[in-house]
């Protein structure tokens, strides 16, 4: 029997996941984009944004819009191949399971 | 996992709704004219006030103008309440559209009414074709059928326009426009915006 890929626990928890999915589709996105997009909470947000950049799946970078503070993510090169590899592993997990 | 349940616990079901999440959200982010519907509407309700005003109310020249101000400042102010954004190339280029759109119809209506060619039909046919050009350019980009057949009928309407040319035509041509082309079509699009709302999935950690 074939091994079993193994998913990365970073990306694989739900909100992280969604996250990442839609970076992959934009350039950029703002703290609160993502927040409405997910239907998360800034709390619960914050830190899974918190363990993806640690991971070093996304970069952050804060400014300013006018007068308002911004907290800008994008996905880094090392994110979008983890996604890859994650989407690849999932595909033969479920291959498998078939 | 025959048995649908790997070592680490997590399960085919489990599985498959991280592909179901992955599907929506990317079809989420690649949404670039999120929540937008209610900007036609009310420019559709705006080119309603001022023909009104043109037709009722007196100080004539100044019902474009000055509706067209109130609608940029309307904008602008809502825009900015809605500052949350995922920036990609697609809603870069529907931004930049829509922006050049609007300060090139506030240029020409300024410049038509300041000489004194705001009512004849030629005026108005140019402004049904640059909402036409607009639109059918936002709809290329989208390739979206709804937003080219609001494209087409302001353009069918500004070819209107050179054919019939009283008063009560131009009237009764931009009206019927405004009602398609804007009013119903921003309808449209609220009422897709808040069925895919309605349909977006919660993704808690």
């Amino acid at each position: 029997m074939p091994e079993m890929p193994e998913l990365d626990p970073v990306i694989h928890g739900k909100l992280r996941l969604a996250v990442l999915s839609l970076l992959v589709g934009v350039e950029e996105a703002d703290f609160t984009w993502l927040r409405d997009k997910t239907g998360s909470t800034d709390g619960n947000l914050g830190a899974q944004m918190l363990k993806l950049e640690e991971a070093g799946y996304v970069a952050m970078q804060k400014r300013f819009a006018g007068r308002k503070p911004q907290t800008l993510y994008r996905m880094t090169p090392v994110g979008r191949k983890a996604l890859a590899k994650y989407v690849t592993a999932l595909k033969q997990l479920l291959g498998a399971a078939l | 996992m025959t048995d649908m349940e790997r070592e680490d616990g997590t399960t085919r079901d489990e599985l498959v709704q991280r592909v179901a999440l992955m599907e929506a959200m990317i079809a989420e982010g690649r949404q670039s004219t999120a929540r937008w519907g209610w900007v036609f509407v009310m420019w559709g309700l705006i080119y309603f006030a001022a023909m009104a005003w043109v037709v009722f109310l007196p100080f004539k020249e100044w019902a474009w103008p000055v509706c067209i101000a109130v609608g940029i400042v309307v904008s602008v102010v809502k825009g900015r309440q809605r500052r949350s954004k995922g920036e990609n190339q697609r809603s870069r280029s529907l931004a930049a559209v829509w922006q050049i759109f609007s300060a090139g119809i506030t240029l020409y209506v300024i410049g038509a009414i300041a000489s004194g060619h705001g009512t004849q039909s030629a005026y108005y046919a140019a402004i049904m074709f640059f909402i036409g050009l607009a639109h059918g350019t936002s709809a290329r980009i989208l390739r979206w059928g709804a937003q080219g057949m609001a494209a087409a009928v302001w353009c069918a309407g500004g070819l209107a326009m050179f054919f019939f040319t009283t008063q009560d035509e131009i009237l009764a041509i931009f009206l019927i426009a405004t009602f398609f082309g804007m009013i119903l079509f921003g309808l449209y699009a609220m009422w897709l915006e808040r069925r895919r709302a309605a349909g977006m999935v919660q993704a808690h950690a």
